[in-house]
């Protein structure tokens, strides 16, 4: 298929229909909106249902219950909207339903502003809401990858039954890329008649299914949080994704970096290269489950002396990649979170001064 | 007319593109509405003419013309925005100095409308000023962009931009592209589909747009319009170096 030119927010859009999500439920807040504009408008076209909510709140409630069918579906909102839903997720996470968050980041904390962040790294990945659960959490680099991760989205909340979660900062959403839809990445859902309360006629079984969170009997809820913990153990087995950049060099440096950061990073490298300066990256794409093995790798490579996290945010994956470097070697921080995204030559400086 | 050295080889543009007055710049969502608003602007006036802009972008968050606010006006463009507090709102805004501009427009006064009709209701607020005036409206066409890829699409925009705005549209640009991955063939096959868009309408093409960097590669002998240079402006922090 030619390539089109797309706004990230619409991308996501298309790729969630391309991935077969005919769902849609969401509440508009800058600077994601774009999705809604663009699925009120397609959705339709594909026999799928656009309903904007009253508010997030009750947005995080309609995801529940059209998940609880096994239906594919799909939200996405910015920083204060993710906020309003956590609380849905939780419950969403517990009772075990597939269904796909996304959260174009803005910068916060509380109204905060409308331009780029990475602040809520934290709240996606330790838990927004209550409780012990984890989200399965992908970060995009740019519209094409967000596409893809979308189309992998809806697959990955089946195979582990529970939320997904999309994190792209503001610049993901508003972005324009060429960007094609790879049809490899669109499966076919998995059978659910075992768990999903998707009505009695239409499924072989005559058990009765049930959807909850609730479980009074202390042994049997320590048993689901154990069954809950065994998924999120199953996911950094089996679906850790990570991008090396320049990690075959003698690098004297190690960066981490995520999403739209990493890109003005990898300029960064680039142009440290041709002043004979090797500096290399480590980009996780998933954050949650992180890449810890390969972050320990990559720092204790004998040639690095230093680890440095770069992110939109006030320090917040750093604390997981210091977990990971287990003070191997020092690991610096740098980060804005106003909105202004550095430039290439301001993380050009401070490699150089921590040369 | 109009020269333009683009390269070593000096190339020339033999079609001028006869913009002046007052120039509304709409189109659908992300057609290249901006960056058409800030190179007619910028390369207008380094061919001597006085220019004002109003940045009128009421639906976008990101990459709107206030952005190269600084580019334009050490060009000696007039850049008209919201005032600087709300530089990073998205609130529709729409700043009492751009009546003023349109009642006393400058040689070219071209105001950057937001995407699709919700984009350009804002005019019909600035409908009693601009039905007084003589005014273009332009709307940017890119096919390679959801919903323009047809005839059907772009009469459809068409049809809403008029109604929201209550103005009618005079003319058409071609803004064929993929960003860095354009090649010559997307601007070629643009050129054929804004003349098919032309041939349905009736409108005239005003003129069509190509990156600088790619026009000499371009045979301008097919184009029977003239050719705006885009040199991007509104990029990612990544290419800033």
């Amino acid at each position: 298929m030619a390539k089109v030119l797309m706004k990230g927010n619409e991308a996501i859009g298309e790729a969630a229909i391309r991935a077969g999500c005919k769902n849609y439920f969401a509440y508009p807040i800058t600077p994601q909106s774009e999705v809604a504009e663009y699925l009120v408008k397609r959705l339709p076209e594909e026999g799928g249902v656009f309903l904007q909510g009253e508010s997030e709140v009750a947005v995080g409630y309609m995801i529940f219950g059209a998940a609880g069918t096994g239906e594919r579906v799909m939200t996405t909102s910015s920083s204060p909207g993710i906020s309003l839903m956590s609380e849905a997720i939780s419950y969403i996470a517990a009772a075990q339903c597939p269904c796909v968050f996304v959260n174009i980041v803005r910068c916060g904390p509380g109204l905060g502003g409308i331009l780029p962040a990475q602040g809520d790294y934290f709240q996606a990945t330790k838990g927004g809401g209550h409780g012990d659960y984890r989200l399965l959490v992908l970060a995009p680099d740019g519209v094409q990858e967000a596409v893809e991760m979308t189309m992998q989205a809806f697959t990955l909340a089946e195979k582990y039954r529970g939320p997904v979660m999309i994190l792209g900062d503001g610049l993901i959403g508003q972005m324009m890329e060429p960007v094609e839809f790879p049809e490899d990445l669109a499966t076919e859902p998995i059978n659910n008649d075992d768990w999903a309360t998707n009505g009695m006629s239409t499924r072989k079984s005559k058990k009765r299914n049930l959807v909850k969170s609730l479980f009074l009997d202390p042994t049997d809820l320590n048993n689901h949080n154990l069954a809950l913990k065994a998924k999120y153990d199953q996911m950094g087995r089996e679906d850790i994704q990570f991008e090396a950049y320049n990690t075959d060099t003698d690098y004297q440096v190690l960066i981490t970096s995520y999403g739209t950061m990493s890109r003005v990073c990898r300029t960064a490298i680039d142009s440290l290269k041709e002043e004979g300066i090797e500096v290399a990256m480590l980009r996780p794409k998933t954050l949650f489950p992180f890449p810890e093995a390969a972050i320990y790798d990559a720092a204790t490579k004998d040639s690095c002396k230093t680890v440095i996290s770069i992110e939109l945010s006030m320090g917040q994956m750093v604390e997981d990649v210091e977990r990971c470097v287990k003070g191997q070697r020092p690991v610096e921080f740098y980060g804005e979170c106003g909105g202004d995204i550095p430039s290439p030559e301001k993380i050009i400086d401070i490699i150089k001064g921590i040369i | 007319m109009i020269v333009i050295d683009y390269t070593n080889n000096l190339r020339i543009v033999s079609l001028s593109i006869n913009m002046n007055g007052i120039v509304i710049i709409c189109g659908n969502y992300g057609s290249g509405k901006t960056e058409t608003a800030i190179n007619l602007a910028a390369k207008s006036r380094q061919k001597g003419m006085e220019v004002k802009i109003a940045d009128l972008d009421l639906v976008n968050p990101y990459f709107r013309t206030r952005e190269v606010r600084v580019y334009l006006e050490k060009l000696g463009v007039e850049v008209v925005l919201p005032p600087k507090k709300y530089m990073h709102a998205d609130l529709p805004i729409l700043t009492p100095a751009v009546a003023g501009m349109i009642q006393q427009p400058s040689e070219l006064t071209i105001l950057d409308a937001g995407g699709d009709d919700v984009g350009v209701t804002v005019l019909a607020a600035l409908g009693d000023y601009l039905s007084q005036k003589n005014c273009q409206l332009i709307q940017v066409i890119n096919p390679l962009r959801p919903f323009t890829e047809t005839i059907e699409g772009c009469l459809k925009i068409k049809e809403e931009i008029e109604t929201s705005s209550k103005l009618k549209i005079t003319g058409l640009v071609s803004n064929a592209n993929l960003i860095d991955e354009t090649t010559p063939e997307h601007i070629y096959d643009g050129y054929r589909f804004i003349n098919e868009v032309s041939d349905t309408t009736g409108l005239p093409i005003e003129f069509i747009t190509a990156s600088s960097r790619m026009i000499p590669e371009l045979d301008m002998d097919r184009f029977n319009c003239p050719v705006l240079p885009i040199d991007r402006k509104l990029v990612p922090p990544w290419k800033s170096i």
